[in-house]
């Protein structure tokens, strides 16, 4: 099947709809009438079954009434006042005669007296023969009996359709004849029938076939007739009761309201129902958005990175929680705030106006963001970096500038913490290694200087041995004291640049032990990361304070941590992915009566020191290293007896080399409390 | 004091000139020297059956290829020599705290490269002075052990109750027995510890 474009198919929905809903409207009206009209039928039908058992009930009653007259062998004066009464009551009937036996003749008659005669004019005899053969068949059943209708000329030019009824009266006695009513067919209408059931409507007698004999009453002429037919049986007669109502056609107006009534109910039924589904959408839809707004606005104030949003004019529109703490401003007070904007430093303010001109010139700020200063609500500037997108809203227009911004003060702090303590080391580590120069080539020139400074001294006890008088011996005596006194100006000199390059004092502090790992670790890590090799530290619990040359300590870890991390990179497996840690340890070591011992070591996963390396390691000038000066490890054993330290090292049982060293650790509130001082005590 | 002929200094230094220098300066004046080149060859011949039967003393280098100066000096501290044998340290400039703490644990001194004069010399001669009386004092000791050793239980008693300055009553008062059995005893205890009077008997178990 072709499928039809979409539009298409939903108007032909809709006119099918249309058409639906208008054939049931028809069908609504065309029902309501017809059933309207049915009902109207019906009542005719019920009224003319009334009016039909009206008139059997009234002329069986007239039949009793007629019986009455000859109740008693009446006279026939008395039989005439008798039927003068009677008629006076019974307009239907407009004639009674009291006929002989054989119904030929009269005995007596009496007419109506509310109109003339109804003979007068055309005589007895035309009706006679019906009569006569109506008695005879009321003898003959012993009941009254009716002779066919006629219609009788009058005197006045109407005429009256009239039935007469004969009964056999008196009877076996010579008086006994009949007695023949002349019912007036209209009269019969008028009389029998129920007021009530005449009302509005027409009756009329009629022959079977349809001629009509009488009617009576007065119904307006309507567009359409009811009709009601009743058989009326009677002895020796039959009459149709016809009853007609005419009336309009059923009214299509209010059917065709009630249909409208129906269409708008069907119509607001629908109307509601769609309302209904339309809320419960809305209030889903309402829901959601909710949900999505407090989601937003979580996010909004979880963030840790400010946001602000700025109109085309530069006014802010928009700041988050996190902005208004950066800057210590509420967000009323930013909402409100013009330009120069109330964070803005004032001495930058000519700046950040020419920024934001070129800003809203249509120039893109670099994506990764520019860095600026801020103003707290204190005065205190900070440095942020400010990453700027344009703002455009749904219509693809651009309405502002969304920026996020970070607070970078503390990044700046920690950079600045971590490059003066990096120089710090370094420079430490320049004197540090001087110093050691200093001291190795003073020990190397201070050896022969004793040499000679002996041989001098010797010689003059020799000489002391002899005779003074000996001028010669003399002059060598002199000679040997200016030797001993030159090699010891050589040794003062020594000792004087010695003394300059070593003038920082070796002060001893108590320092935490892992404060001496965490004074190394960043410059540690950062080569770490650089060698990819994982750094582990582990102090043990409870350690005492280490009494130390602090600066001079951190300066031993960092050697040795660099001496293992360079063996590591030297070793075939580092550079294949192996595993490669540096483990720096610190536990309380060996401890005797008189000093507690701190013992550091520094391990490596390298590949070990070779055999006929070890006994040279160090030796000064020794190295392994392309650029080493071969001074770092003879100053980390300086270093650690001058504390009266050992520093020794051994292989590690996984391969690799552990270095350790040990300190003394402070003796303060040590339980013996004995030591007046510490034999390791403070030295200048 | 007269010094015994045969004591001996024990110089232990890396560097051959310095040795030399050293052996020849206190053959000048009339010290035997014996050099080691290392703590290690040093402390060999010490564990070889060595016994300080000799006054003696150590000159050595604090710092020194293996070994240094420093261990080396805790060993003979672990011996119990450190009054047998005196060491004085030899030091460079950068030593010098190292050197003094080593004084602090019981070295007998230390000297700064280079030496002037005699003061070396003369340092060397105290510590052989010490190292003598050490050695005598060991002596001393030894011989009064086996003094005592030839006293009796009772003998003992009485001299500890003597040696605190009781008379010969409250002596026999105490120990239970009759004033004339504690002179007896008090005698034979003179007699055996070789004293005249019970001063000189305090003054010699004062040394123990």
């Amino acid at each position: 099947m072709i499928s039809l474009p979409r539009g298409w198919r939903r108007w032909s929905l809709w006119g099918l709809l249309v058409v639906l809903v208008a054939s049931l409207l028809v069908t609504l009206v065309w029902l309501a009438g017809r059933y309207e009209a049915d009902q109207a039928q019906a009542k005719m039908e019920r009224d003319a079954a009334d009016a039909a058992s009206d008139i059997n009930a009234a002329l069986t009653r007239n039949v009793q009434s007629l019986r009455a007259l000859h109740a008693g062998e009446p006279t026939l004066a008395d039989w005439k006042q008798q039927a003068q009464f009677l008629l006076q009551e019974h307009r239907e009937i407009v004639r009674l005669e009291w006929r002989d036996q054989a119904a030929t003749g009269t005995l007596g008659a009496v007419d109506t007296p509310f109109r003339q005669p109804v003979f007068d004019r055309l005589g007895r005899t035309n009706a006679l023969p019906d009569v006569q053969h109506a008695c005879s068949a009321a003898r003959r059943v012993s009941a009254p009996a009716y002779a066919p209708s006629s219609f009788v000329q009058q005197p006045d030019g109407l005429g009256l359709e009239v039935m007469e009824m004969c009964m056999p009266v008196g009877g076996a006695s010579s008086e006994a004849g009949y007695l023949v009513a002349t019912y007036s067919l209209p009269g019969m209408l008028s009389e029998l029938i129920g007021k009530s059931v005449m009302r509005g409507q027409e009756a009329s007698f009629n022959e079977p076939d349809g001629t009509r004999l009488a009617i009576y009453g007065m119904a307006q002429h309507g567009k359409r007739a009811f009709v009601g037919q009743q058989l009326l049986d009677l002895q020796g007669n039959t009459l149709v009761l016809r009853m007609t109502s005419w009336r309009d056609a059923p009214d299509v107006f209010p059917n065709v309201l009630t249909a409208l009534l129906t269409l708008m109910s069907i119509a607001l039924v629908t109307v509601m129902l769609l309302l209904g589904k339309d809320i419960r959408r809305r209030t889903r839809a309402e829901r959601e958005l909710a949900d999505a707004l407090a989601f937003r606005k979580a996010m909004e104030d979880s963030l840790v990175t400010g946001l602000r949003a700025r109109d085309l004019h530069g006014r802010i529109s928009y700041v988050n929680p996190a902005f208004c703490q950066m800057v210590g401003f509420s967000m009323g007070e930013l909402l409100a705030s013009g330009i120069p904007a109330p964070y803005w430093p004032p001495e930058l303010v000519d700046e950040y106006q020419q920024r934001q001109a070129i800003r809203f010139n249509g120039n893109l700020p670099p994506r990764e963001g520019f860095e600026s200063v801020f103003m707290h609500k204190d005065g205190s500037r900070f440095p942020v970096l400010i990453i700027e997108a344009p703002l455009i809203n749904a219509q693809g227009q651009q309405t502002g500038w969304m920026s996020a911004i970070l607070d970078v003060s503390e990044q700046r702090r920690v950079e600045e913490l971590s490059r003066t303590s990096q120089e710090r080391l370094q420079a430490t580590a320049r004197l540090a290694t001087v110093g050691e120069m200093a001291s190795l080539l003073s020990h190397e020139l201070n050896q022969p200087l004793a040499a000679i400074a002996s041989y001098a001294t010797g010689s003059r006890n020799l000489l002391q041995g002899h005779s003074p008088a000996d001028p010669i011996l003399a002059d060598m005596e002199t000679a040997m004291q200016r030797i001993a006194e030159q090699a010891e100006r050589a040794g003062k000199v020594i000792k004087s640049v010695h003394d300059f390059v070593r003038r920082r004092d070796q002060a001893r502090e108590t320092v935490e032990p892992q404060a001496l790992l965490q004074a190394i670790m960043p410059l540690v890590a950062l080569q770490a990361r650089k060698l990819s090799v994982q750094v582990h530290t582990r102090v043990e619990a409870g350690l005492p304070m280490a009494l130390c040359d602090r600066t001079m300590v951190e300066q031993v870890l960092l050697n040795l941590a660099r001496n293992g991390m360079q063996a590591i990179q030297a070793t075939p497996a580092h550079s294949m992915g192996g595993e490669s840690r540096l483990d720096l340890a610190i536990r309380s070591g060996a401890s005797d009566k008189l000093v507690r011992w701190l013992e550091f070591s520094v391990q490596d996963t390298g590949s070990g020191i070779p055999d006929e390396v070890a006994p040279k390691l160090f030796t000064p000038f020794f190295t392994t290293k392309a650029e080493g000066m071969g001074l770092g490890l003879s100053l980390c054993r300086t270093v650690v007896e001058q504390h009266g330290g050992i520093l020794v090292f051994e292989p590690a049982p996984g391969g690799g080399t552990i270095f350790r060293f040990t300190l003394p650790a402070s003796p303060i509130s040590d339980s013996t409390g004995k030591l007046p001082e510490s034999p390791h005590g403070t030295v200048t | 004091m007269e010094r015994s002929l045969d004591a001996t200094v024990f110089i232990v230094d890396d560097d051959a000139g310095v040795r030399e220098a050293l052996a020849w300066l206190l053959r000048t004046r009339r010290l035997l020297s014996e050099s080691f080149d290392s703590a290690d060859a040093f402390e060999a011949m010490l564990s070889r059956g060595f016994e300080p039967r000799t006054p003696g003393c150590v000159l050595m280098d604090v710092r020194m290829p293996g070994t240094s100066g420093l261990a080396q000096f805790e060993k003979l501290l672990a011996r119990g020599w450190d009054k047998l044998l005196p060491v004085i340290f030899l030091t460079g400039h950068a030593d010098v705290s190292t050197a003094v703490a080593a004084v602090k644990r019981g070295a007998f001194d230390f000297c700064e490269k280079p030496f002037s004069d005699n003061a070396l010399v003369d340092r060397v001669v105290q510590a052989l002075d010490l190292s003598n009386e050490a050695l005598s004092q060991r002596l001393q000791q030894g011989r009064l052990a086996l003094l005592l050793a030839e006293l009796t239980e009772r003998e003992r008693d009485v001299m500890r109750l003597v040696t605190q300055g009781l008379p010969n009553k409250l002596i026999a008062d105490q120990l239970n027995i009759s004033v004339r059995t504690v002179e007896v005893h008090r005698a034979r205890v003179f007699d055996k510890m070789n004293v005249k009077s019970a001063v000189d008997l305090a003054n010699l178990l004062r040394n123990q």
